[in-house]
């Protein structure tokens, strides 16, 4: 709820002005903003940069467009092209193989088994002799802070009902998490300053699954984990959220599930030891800055 | 690009719809006509030729056609092309880089003409707003860049998380941050 002697964030301005608000949340903007003529202005600001930003990036780029004619003709062309072309299969491509080339494929299939197999027979001895006692199973590690410490997060939820949960889709439900709270909830982990901008705070329950905007519900997570990282995170919660609302999987299981070990639960729900999309490669580009 | 010009694009542009293609192909020409535009707008935006644009963008919508024949997803197909898009033109951009050294600066030039303002004191106004604009823009990070531009093609916060392989909360983060920049930029 909204505090009305307090202004609003320009976060929570941009995803009410984006509409990615919950409904019950655009509700208390908007209530707000009929009050508050600071937040009113300050919404007028923002509308105003996001129309200057429109106009200058179609004022440099459609310019530039050329017609679409010419471009539909190729690509009709090219389309019909490869509509005429049978499917690949890989079994049938395996088959194509003739003569040196088909040997040299067996070849390459045997060496790539029998790695396979002396991976699998001589890969674990080897890293408990090197590395010491590790644990069975496949699949990447977890790295550090990709969970929360169950004792300062254990997860918290409202009274809610399924229709509650699935009365809003799960992508319209974005919350701010005002900046008092991320600081205390920064502190409690003990994260100094200069390292502030590396974690996001989560939900530990997402709100469209229930959680609460409570201390006990969030923490920080790293940006920067290369596999368990906030996207995988949102794609369990997404998977959740639809399995709730087909009544596949009872509200509290998936509340209990998320908040006991979301990696655990995400191994579960997906059946899959690692995270089915990964955004590694994006995270080695996102490190390089344009040079404009 | 292969060469069409043994056949005139008026025939070629006839048999786009013709009733002989498959469901598929119409479906594909039907978001060929929808996405063409603002797909080629975020490609160019990278600062790759129109040339090179037009060809990643013919490969984008050729993978869809691939992608729709073999009965993959159809959840966002939006979200999915843009996606490959932005894979095609980071790929493309990196190899041209080999090349010759390409800058996405160029994208913002045409938006320091002069602006068509009524009169000459509106005209000078409306080009220091984009002046300001337009150096703001320029120093940020690629990332706060792609999140912009996807957004002014329409794209919503969870398609954006998508096609860029971040978070919902980075996405909307990283909006806030440069509207922020654009708003104390523009009161300066």
């Amino acid at each position: 709820m909204l505090n009305e002697n307090s202004h609003l964030t320009d976060h929570e301005l941009l995803l009410a002005a984006d509409g990615e608000l919950s409904a019950h949340r655009a509700k208390a903007v908007r209530t707000h903003l009929s009050a508050c003529w600071h937040c009113h202005a300050r919404m007028s600001e923002l509308e105003s940069a996001i129309v200057d930003f429109v106009r200058v990036h179609h004022q440099a780029l459609d310019g530039e467009l050329p017609p679409i004619g010419p471009s539909r003709a190729q690509f009709s062309a090219r389309l019909s092209d490869l509509a005429v072309k049978p499917k690949a299969s890989s079994v049938r491509a395996f088959f194509r193989f003739t003569g040196a080339r088909r040997a040299c494929a067996y070849l390459c299939y045997g060496l790539f088994a029998a790695s396979l197999v002396l991976a699998l027979l001589i890969g674990q001895p080897l890293r408990s002799f090197l590395f010491g006692h590790a644990p069975m199973g496949v699949g990447p590690s977890v790295e550090d802070g990709v969970e929360p410490n169950p004792e300062l997060t254990p997860g918290a939820t409202r009274q809610v009902s399924i229709s509650d949960v699935c009365a809003v889709p799960h992508e319209e439900v974005v919350v701010d998490v005002p900046n008092s709270l991320r600081e205390k909830i920064l502190r409690e982990y003990g994260i100094v300053e200069k390292r502030k901008g590396d974690y996001e705070i989560d939900f530990l329950i997402a709100p469209r699954l229930g959680g609460t905007e409570d201390l006990q519900n969030l923490w920080p997570e790293p940006y920067a984990s290369p596999v368990w990282n906030a996207r995988v995170k949102d794609e369990l919660e997404e998977r959740l959220h639809e399995l709730v609302c087909s009544g596949k999987v009872n509200l509290r299981t998936a509340q209990n599930d998320i908040s006991a070990d979301w990696i655990g639960a995400y191994k579960k729900y997906f059946n899959a030891d690692q995270p089915i999309r990964t955004s590694t490669q994006f995270g080695a580009r996102r490190r390089t800055n344009l040079q404009l | 690009m292969e060469s069409i010009d043994h056949i005139s694009l008026p025939a070629l542009a006839a048999t786009a719809f013709s009733p002989d293609r498959s469901e598929i192909e119409c479906e594909v020409m039907r978001f060929f006509e929808e996405f063409r535009s603002p797909l080629l707008r975020y490609s160019l935006s990278f600062g790759i030729s129109v040339h090179d644009a037009e060809e990643v963008i013919q490969e984008v919508f050729l993978a869809l056609f691939l992608h729709l024949r073999s009965e993959k997803s159809r959840k966002n197909l939006r979200g999915w092309l843009f996606r490959v898009a932005h894979n095609q033109v980071l790929r493309k951009r990196s190899a041209l880089q080999h090349q010759v050294q390409v800058t996405s600066s160029d994208w913002m030039g045409a938006a320091l003409q002069a602006d068509p303002s009524p009169n000459p004191e509106e005209q000078l106004f409306a080009n220091l707003r984009t002046q300001r604009l337009v150096a703001v823009l320029r120093v940020l990070p690629e990332i706060d860049q792609c999140c912009l531009r996807l957004r002014a093609e329409g794209l919503r916060y969870r398609e954006i998380a998508s096609v860029l392989g971040i978070s919902l909360g980075a996405v909307s983060m990283s909006l806030t941050r440069t509207l922020g920049r654009l708003l104390r930029a523009d009161r300066s």
